[in-house]
Parts: structure tokens; C-alpha cells; sequence
């Protein structure tokens, strides 16, 4: 029983690392940007793709194979930040809303129409089981939580140190200012497009060997998982989106087990409603800003 | 004031009466000349005119940007559904229930969701379409799951003896022809009426609104409460067009199409909502030719409606309007 339950929370922090991975993107465009990314999912989609594409037609090893993913969805990303994303910098709500869906129409459209719509099998990743304090764990699930944690850390030192992170933040705060100042607004959102979407795709390489499936209508769940874990951790918060995606995971892992497997899915926005009646700017923000 | 109005008061001639005549009598005319998929379309197009009024008053008038159309269009399909199969209630009785539901159901919903800023109003009402989904699917012994419920029966009427059934795309195509002109009388009367105005003045500056006395939140609420009704009956009478509903009723898509309606149009005006149900006709006939294609060009309408008619495309009729109205 006990056994059971910490199992099922190691679980859910895997799970919680790959939904930490591909929100702090899309929390991290929408505080650039300001505008929700439906079509945050697609990259995800796109990432996992493309590593797909790389064993199967070229036999490539694994961590090729996740380098090609990643290159391949920022590759689309500059293209889709180039002609969408920087065009809704400043535009009405509705605006970003309605051209993300689009975006997301047309990418997973595109890979069904090519790749066709059929579940395919994913064959690379580590998925050797190891032991570890007594509990067996894949390979792949461990290197889930290590590059987790390579990507928060990086993130947070890349954010408080470098020039580009400190111009996101900047922007993230006042758009004006940073326009008066001369910072280059679009580049900074074009960039932080790029980086998020990413790590979207990086997290999608993660996570294929273990789900094993791939197909092109993946993205949508992804989005919607991502949605309300963005919202929790209070919106273009870095940390409260790390700590609001594990919580996630681990309630789902939770509910999946111990209420039905079909309510998964629902725990994510079920929990926001919850929490935005008790504290309706999220978790972890003092005030609203969005 | 539109341009089509600006000009039509300099010039004095006003020719939106007379277009509006001609486009009543056509539409009352149009199973003579329209195919049998068209007429589908068109039926389908004046079935979601209903919860896109209901959107317009929302977003449009009050400037609440809502993704939970989908939501009650699907609590009105199953709540009339389940009357008809289970209780063999005339179509009337279903049609009213399903927008009472949908209505009483926005209340407990709308209260912790509009307090909400912007985005995250946004995406407590796109969770009411998912957790709305989850329920059809799982409560099985009402909503029968996955499977659906089927046979839901054509809408019949029936006062005292006397009863007759709407069967056939023809009779049906009246049927919401006639609940559409009524539903956007209704949208049109409470956007003249004093509250219309208070509504608009929420969506220009609320603080403000509130500072001159209107009660911003009891507004808000039943605007949400009046669209979740207007999604409601149009859930309704799609439940009963297509005869059956599935968990499927609950989806995305529909929140989306509502918004192409509105925004496609122009939302804040009765005449672009109209005008978007007509244009969505035309897009899905047009999009007909190519079925794999058809979503990727979905997308990239919506892309060209973001970028080149953030508007909407009703203020280019108005713009050719003023160029006619001129030539005469």
C-alpha cells in the first residue's frame, strides 16, 4: 500500500517534469507576449515528430534523434514567430486567441496530411529498468527528472543573468518602457517564442519512448494539460509554473489510481477552479497582473 | 456609428431596410433554389447563429472574451435529449428546458469564473468545455458514455389533440429559420434597451462604468447567464437535427466556430453576427472540395482574419455600401 503510493508519486514527478518542461515555455511567452499559446501543444507534437522521422527513415541513434526534434521545431518556430507571434505583441485578447488556434489548426493538420493520422510506434530511448532504493524505474524516467532539473536551473541562471533573460524580464514587465529604452521588443518575443516552443519539443523527445505512441492529434491534450499549470503558478511566474506542474503530476498519478484512470484528464482544470475561488491570481503571485 | 450609418444619415438614403427585406425574403425562399447540402449548411449556419448572439452579447457588447459557448450548447443538446427519449416531452418543453439549464447551470459557474481577469477568464471557460466533456463521457448511467444518445426523435408539437411533427430538411429549415429571427429580435431588443448601453459601457472602461452606479458584476453575471441560454437552445435544436449527441457535443471546435462567427462578422453589431453565420456557410461549402485540406485552410482563414480584418468582414460591406449609397 504505502509502496503503492510512493510509486505513484514518483510517477507524477516524471509526469510533473515533462508538463514543468513545456509550461515554463509557454508561461514564458505568455508574460513576453502576452497572449495564450493554443498552439503550444503542436510543438510538443512537432518535437516528438521529428525524432520519430530520424529513427525511422535514417536510424539514427536516440540523443541524434532528440537533437533533429529539437532543431526541427525551432526551425517552424521562427517561421510561425516571424509571421504570427510578432504580429500579436499589443494586440487584443481575441487576437492572440483566435491566431494560436489557427496555428495549431495548421500544424497538426499539416503532420496528419503528411505523416498521415494513424498511431505510430516510437522505438528509441532507454527503457532498461533500473533499481533504485529499492524501486524499479526505466532509464528513460530518470533522465526525465535530470533534464528537468538541468532546464529550471539553466533556465533561472539564464533569466537572472544574461542579457537576453534580463530583457524578457524586463519586457514581461512593462512593453512600453522597454520600447522607450530601446530594447528590441520583437526579437526578445521572437526569441522567446523560439526557446519555448523548444523546449516543448524537447520535452515531446522526453517523453515518446515513454508513452510509445506518436500521433499527430498528440499536441491538443498537451496544450490543455499546460493551460491550467500556467494559470496556478500565476502567469510568466518561472518558479510557481515549476511547482504548480508537479503538483499536477502528482494528483493526476493520484486520481489515476486510486479514483479512475478517466478522470485524469479533468484533474488539471478541475484543481484551477478550486484554486482560483480561493485565490484567483494563482498560487503563487500576490496580485493579478494579467 | 458604422460607416453604412454615417453615410446613410448625410445622404439620407437608407438602403439597409430594402437589403434587409430582400435578405428575409430570400432566406424564406431558399429550399426552392438551394440543394439538399446547402440547405444543411444553412440549417447548421442559423443553429449556431443562436449561441453566437449569445457570444456577441458577451464579448461583444460586454467585452468578456468566453470559450464556454461549447459548453452549454452541449448541456442544452443532452438536457433536451434526455427529455425526448426519456420522457417523450414535446419539442417545445425540450427546446425551453435546454435553455433554462444551460442558463441556471452559468450561474454557479459564472460566479467564480467572473471574477477573473481577462486570461484567466478565459481559461476557466475553456475548462467548463473539458470538465463538460468528461461528464457526458463518464456518467454513463445518464449519458450512456462514448456511445451517445441516439433516435432522439424529429421536434413535434403538440397542444391538446391536435399534433404534428417537423420532419424533412425543408420543414426543419423553417423551423430554425423562424427561431433564429426570433432569437436575433431578442439580441436586439437588449441591445437597445438602456441595458445594451450599460453593457457597452462596461466593455469601453468598467471602472468608470462602475463609478457612474451600474452594478458591473450583476451585469456581467446575467449577460453570462443570457449567452449560456442562447447556447443552450441552439444545443437543443442541433440535438434534434441531428437526432443524436455524443460527449463530442462538448468540443472545442464549436467554442471556436462561435468565435469565427462573431469576430469573422464583427463583433457588437446583430447585422455581423449574421453576416458571420453566412460567411461560415460559405466557408464550409467552399472548404467542401478538399476534406484533408479542409482544417489547414481553416487555419489560415483564421490567421487572415487576425491580421487583415482584426474587425471583422462586415465593415467592408459597409464600406461598399457608402460607395453604392454614393454612386445613386
Amino acid at each position: 500500500m504505502f509502496y503503492t503510493i510512493i510509486e505513484q508519486v514518483v510517477n507524477g514527478i516524471v509526469s510533473g517534469s515533462v508538463y514543468a518542461i513545456v509550461a515554463v515555455g509557454m508561461t514564458m511567452i505568455f508574460g513576453v507576449l502576452r497572449a495564450i499559446n493554443f498552439a503550444h501543444g503542436e510543438y510538443y507534437m512537432l518535437g516528438t515528430f521529428g525524432a520519430w522521422f530520424a529513427i525511422e527513415y535514417f536510424d539514427l541513434p536516440y540523443p541524434v534523434a532528440v537533437v533533429i526534434g529539437v532543431v526541427a521545431t525551432a526551425v517552424i518556430a521562427v517561421v510561425v514567430g516571424n509571421f504570427v507571434m510578432q504580429r500579436i505583441v499589443g494586440a487584443p485578447a481575441e487576437a492572440g486567441v483566435l491566431a494560436t488556434l489557427g496555428v495549431a489548426l495548421i500544424l497538426q493538420n499539416t503532420v496528419i496530411l503528411v505523416f498521415g493520422g494513424s498511431y505510430k510506434f516510437f522505438s528509441g530511448g532507454y527503457i532498461e529498468p533500473v533499481s533504485v532504493f529499492g524501486f524499479t524505474l526505466a532509464e528513460q524516467r530518470i533522465l526525465i527528472i535530470i533534464v528537468g532539473l538541468i532546464v529550471f536551473v539553466g533556465l533561472e541562471l539564464m533569466v537572472t543573468y544574461s542579457r537576453m533573460g534580463k530583457a524578457m524580464r524586463a519586457v514581461s514587465q512593462n512593453i512600453e518602457c522597454c520600447a522607450v529604452v530601446g530594447i528590441d521588443v520583437r526579437h526578445i518575443a521572437l526569441w522567446t517564442f523560439i526557446i519555448g516552443a523548444g523546449l516543448a519539443a524537447l520535452s515531446g523527445v522526453l517523453t515518446a519512448p515513454v508513452n510509445v505512441s506518436v500521433y499527430g492529434g498528440m499536441g491538443e491534450l498537451i496544450t490543455f494539460k499546460t493551460l491550467p499549470i500556467i494559470i496556478m503558478g500565476g502567469l510568466g511566474n518561472v518558479r510557481g509554473t515549476f511547482v504548480a506542474a508537479m503538483i499536477l503530476g502528482i494528483a493526476e498519478s493520484l486520481v489515476a489510481t486510486y479514483v479512475g484512470l478517466q478522470f485524469r484528464d479533468t484533474v488539471g482544470f478541475a484543481t484551477l477552479m478550486l484554486v482560483l475561488m480561493w485565490r484567483p491570481h494563482g498560487l503563487f503571485s500576490a496580485q493579478a497582473r494579467f | 456609428m458604422t460607416p453604412a450609418e454615417l453615410s446613410a444619415a448625410t445622404t439620407g438614403r437608407d438602403l439597409r431596410l430594402p437589403f434587409g427585406i430582400a435578405l428575409v425574403a430570400l432566406a424564406c425562399v431558399a429550399p426552392l433554389f438551394l440543394g439538399n447540402y446547402p440547405l444543411h449548411a444553412m440549417i447548421i449556419a442559423l443553429i449556431f447563429l443562436l449561441p453566437a448572439h449569445g457570444l456577441n452579447l458577451l464579448l461583444g457588447y460586454t467585452g468578456l472574451l468566453s470559450l464556454a459557448q461549447a459548453a452549454f450548447f452541449g448541456i442544452g443538446a443532452y438536457t433536451s435529449a434526455l427529455l425526448a427519449v426519456h420522457f417523450g416531452t414535446p419539442f417545445y418543453v425540450n427546446f425551453l428546458a435546454a435553455g433554462l439549464a444551460a442558463g441556471a447551470i452559468a450561474l454557479p459557474l459564472g460566479i467564480p469564473a467572473l471574477r477573473l481577469r481577462a486570461t484567466s477568464f478565459v481559461m476557466c471557460t475553456l475548462g467548463f468545455v473539458i470538465i463538460g466533456q468528461a461528464i457526458a463521457k463518464n456518467w454513463i448511467s445518464l449519458t450512456r458514455g462514448d456511445m451517445g444518445l441516439a433516435a432522439i426523435p424529429k421536434p413535434y408539437f403538440a397542444l391538446g389533440p391536435a399534433s404534428f411533427t417537423v420532419s424533412g430538411t425543408v420543414g426543419f429549415y423553417y423551423l430554425v429559420l423562424a427561431i433564429a429571427a426570433i432569437a436575433t429580435l431578442v439580441a436586439y431588443l437588449i441591445v437597445r434597451s438602456p441595458a445594451g448601453r450599460n453593457m457597452i459601457a462596461i466593455r469601453e472602461n468598467e471602472t468608470l462604468a462602475e463609478s457612474v452606479g451600474i452594478p458591473t458584476w450583476h451585469y456581467k453575471l446575467i449577460v453570462f447567464m443570457i449567452s449560456a441560454a442562447f447556447a443552450g437552445l441552439g444545443g437543443s435544436l442541433y440535438a434534434h437535427y441531428l437526432t443524436v449527441v455524443s460527449p463530442l457535443t462538448f468540443q472545442m471546435y464549436y467554442s471556436t466556430t462561435m468565435l469565427i462567427i462573431v469576430l469573422g462578422g464583427g463583433a457588437g453589431t446583430i447585422s455581423g453576427v449574421i453576416f458571420g453565420s453566412l460567411l461560415f456557410v460559405g466557408l464550409t461549402e467552399a472548404l467542401r472540395v478538399a476534406p484533408e485540406l479542409r482544417m489547414i485552410a481553416y487555419g489560415f482563414f483564421l490567421l487572415g482574419l487576425v491580421f487583415w480584418f482584426p474587425s471583422g468582414f462586415a465593415p467592408l460591406i459597409g464600406r461598399f455600401w457608402s460607395l453604392l449609397e454614393r454612386r445613386k
